[in-house]
């Protein structure tokens, strides 16, 4: 981390597959994040109120398809949430040809989220763009 | 007609007139008859129809004038000369009112007769002509009319919608679909319509009618008349052509296709569900290995077994998923060739319980059964119901808890051979039971998040149940239990 902080960041990672879960969670934990985990929309606000997280990472599709729409809704409608990053994890792209993105002012105004990530995540990507959003807030 | 001689009749009692007449006639190649008196050439007269007569105005059984009326009333085109010696004026004038052609003086010239005659002839060719035409155009616009009226029967009873503008876009024809779907209520022929039509539609049929280098090309656009679904239309304008081909008018065609639409959306809707599905479970074994095959991460050799171990049960998974999306597409094209046998339920349930034995006897699941005797056969596919039960009790196994059991019970009841499987495993909350028979849904929570599946299983039993008219009720408490029961109708 380049954060000139000594405690690391936190960071929420939900996702309904442990699998994943358990890797992206052993990723971002290489990237000296400290990871907070839940698996579904419920548990991931209980936690998201509890534990303050400096950023959130959502799969999109879980228990329902729009699951991680709802949960960065949320996040983002929170008045300590709208400080924070939000990313978005989802499958999709790549097998329905479905694209999405949060260029365009209709996708920013829908899509309540600071980036979309195809699932297996390229970590370096990934923190990357953490590390982009957390300078951003800064300023 | 031109090739038919003329037919004369000669009505004179004058015997040497008749004859001397008949004789200059028949050498001018005509073909005469001839009457000695007025009824005698009454009778022949209206019997056949002649082309020409000669009629004698004076004669001692009946006058010239009534023979006349006589042949006139039967047929009007034949065409009657008078002739006699003494004629006065007036009853010159009576015989032409009476529908003689003219009046011939006794004693008349060879040439001032065939004159006559020949001039007659040629009037009776003529009437007979344009009574022909008439005729003809008559019979055209009948038949006009009718086939006129019979396509207007046909347009109005189309289910499509039609309607035709002209150049200026004014309607000139529609059907009472076209109304429908375009929900005008007060339409009339002749109104510009363009501004009133939904604007998609108008859009189409400007196209046309503003281009002037229309091609004879007909475009199409599918319009949502109501949203979400419910009313989808597809419309098809195409150039109507002027005999010289320059454009006339555009005729429109309105298509209802909202269930085609609706069936669509289902099969995208399941073909998104499916790429996410086998996606999901491809991006963990991708992720395993790119944990492993990271040298920043440095795994230890015993976590790299467990990351190859989750990695072969996922891919484990897409195999079975795979498996039972292609039993999911065969059932519902139906090219599965079902081979229909006599089934006794309670030995295939039986025969299920026992290839399972390894499974449940793993978990220490003990397993009770009670089977009735004699069970009804039932006629049906072995692979598909044994498919059914397999999934059942596999559930009933998978979803246990360790020590648990299961009880088995197979029995008629009324139409139906019922078959009933108990658990005492996680069971579930109504909301999740409610979504069960969903391809893909599975129940997640604290309990399955280790239970390996491919949410299709009971998707497929519930389609083979209804395949064969059957029908699957579940009851279910949280954390107690499931009770699934199957009911497969059977012919007494």
């Amino acid at each position: 981390m380049t954060d000139t902080e000594n405690k690391p960041k936190k960071v929420l990672l939900v996702d309904d597959d442990y699998d994943l879960l358990e890797q992206n969670k052993m990723l971002l934990e290489s990237k000296g994040y400290k990871v907070v985990t839940a698996d579904s929309v419920d548990s991931a606000w209980k936690i998201f109120k509890e534990e303050n997280p400096d950023a959130a990472v959502l799969d999109l599709i879980m228990e329902e398809h729009d699951s991680g729409f709802i949960l960065a809704h949320r996040i983002k409608r929170d008045a300590y949430g709208k400080t924070i990053p939000v990313f978005l994890l989802t499958s999709a792209t790549m097998v329905t040809g479905m694209k999405f993105g949060v260029t365009t002012g209709e996708e920013k105004e829908w899509i309540n989220c600071d980036a979309w990530f195809n699932k297996p995540i390229n970590i370096d990507e990934l923190s990357t763009k953490l590390e982009e959003c957390f300078e951003t807030r800064k300023m | 007609m031109e090739d038919h001689r003329p037919r004369v009749i000669i009505i004179d009692d004058e015997k040497g007139l008749r004859i001397g007449t008949q004789r200059l006639l028949q050498s001018e190649n005509f073909e005469v008859d001839t009457a000695e008196n007025g009824m005698t050439g009454i009778k022949m007269a209206t019997d056949f129809e002649y082309d020409l007569a000669i009629i004698d105005l004076k004669m001692p059984d009946i006058d010239g004038i009534s023979v006349l009326k006589e042949i006139k009333k039967a047929h009007p085109n034949t065409i009657c000369f008078i002739a006699t010696a003494y004629a006065s004026y007036d009853t010159a004038i009576e015989a032409t009112k009476l529908g003689a052609f003219t009046y011939i003086p006794k004693p008349f010239t060879p040439e001032e007769l065939l004159r006559n005659l020949n001039a007659g002839y040629e009037r009776r060719l003529l009437t007979l002509e344009s009574e022909r035409l008439k005729r003809e155009r008559e019979e055209r616009l009948l038949e006009l009319a009718f086939e006129k009226s019979r396509l207007n029967t046909i347009v109005n009873s189309l289910a499509d919608g039609v309607f035709v503008v002209n150049k200026n876009g004014e309607l000139v024809l529609f059907n009472p679909a076209a109304i429908k779907y375009i929900e005008l209520n007060e339409i009339i022929l002749g109104e510009k319509i363009l501004g009133i039509l939904p604007k998609k539609i108008s859009e189409l049929l400007r196209k046309i009618l503003d281009n002037p280098d229309f091609e004879n090309k007909t475009l199409s656009a599918e319009v949502e008349l109501k949203p979400d679904r419910e009313l989808v239309v597809e419309i098809k304008c195409s150039p109507v052509p002027h005999p010289d081909g320059s454009l006339a008018g555009v005729v429109t065609v309105i298509r209802n296709i909202t269930e085609m639409k609706k069936v669509e959306y289902v099969k995208s809707q399941f073909v998104s569900m499916v790429a996410h599905e086998l996606k999901t479970p491809m991006a963990a074994v991708l992720g395993f290995f790119n944990i492993i095959l990271n040298p920043d991460l440095k795994t230890t050799p015993e976590q790299q077994t467990d990351y190859l171990n989750r990695s072969r049960n996922r891919l484990q998974g897409l195999v079975e998923m795979v498996n039972d999306l292609l039993d999911i597409s065969r059932m519902e094209m139906k090219t599965k060739q079902r081979e229909l046998k006599e089934l006794n339920i309670g030995e295939i349930v039986k025969g299920t319980v026992d290839f399972l034995e390894l499974e449940w006897k793993k978990k220490g699941i003990s397993v009770t059964s009670k089977y009735e005797d004699n069970l009804p056969v039932f006629k049906a596919d072995n692979n598909e119901i044994t498919r059914l039960f397999t999934n059942i009790i596999g559930n009933a196994i998978k979803y246990n808890k360790d020590n648990g059991t299961i009880d088995v019970q197979v029995y008629t009841n009324k139409n139906y051979i019922v078959t009933k499987i108990s658990d005492t495993g996680i069971g579930m909350r109504p909301e999740d039971k409610a979504r069960l028979f969903s391809e893909f849904f599975r129940v997640k929570n604290e309990y399955t998040r280790n239970i390996s599946g491919t949410g299709l299983g009971l998707s497929i039993v519930k389609r083979i149940a209804e395949s064969y008219s059957g029908k699957i009720e579940v009851e279910s408490e949280y954390t107690k239990g499931s009770t699934f029961t199957i009911y497969l109708p059977f012919t007494k």
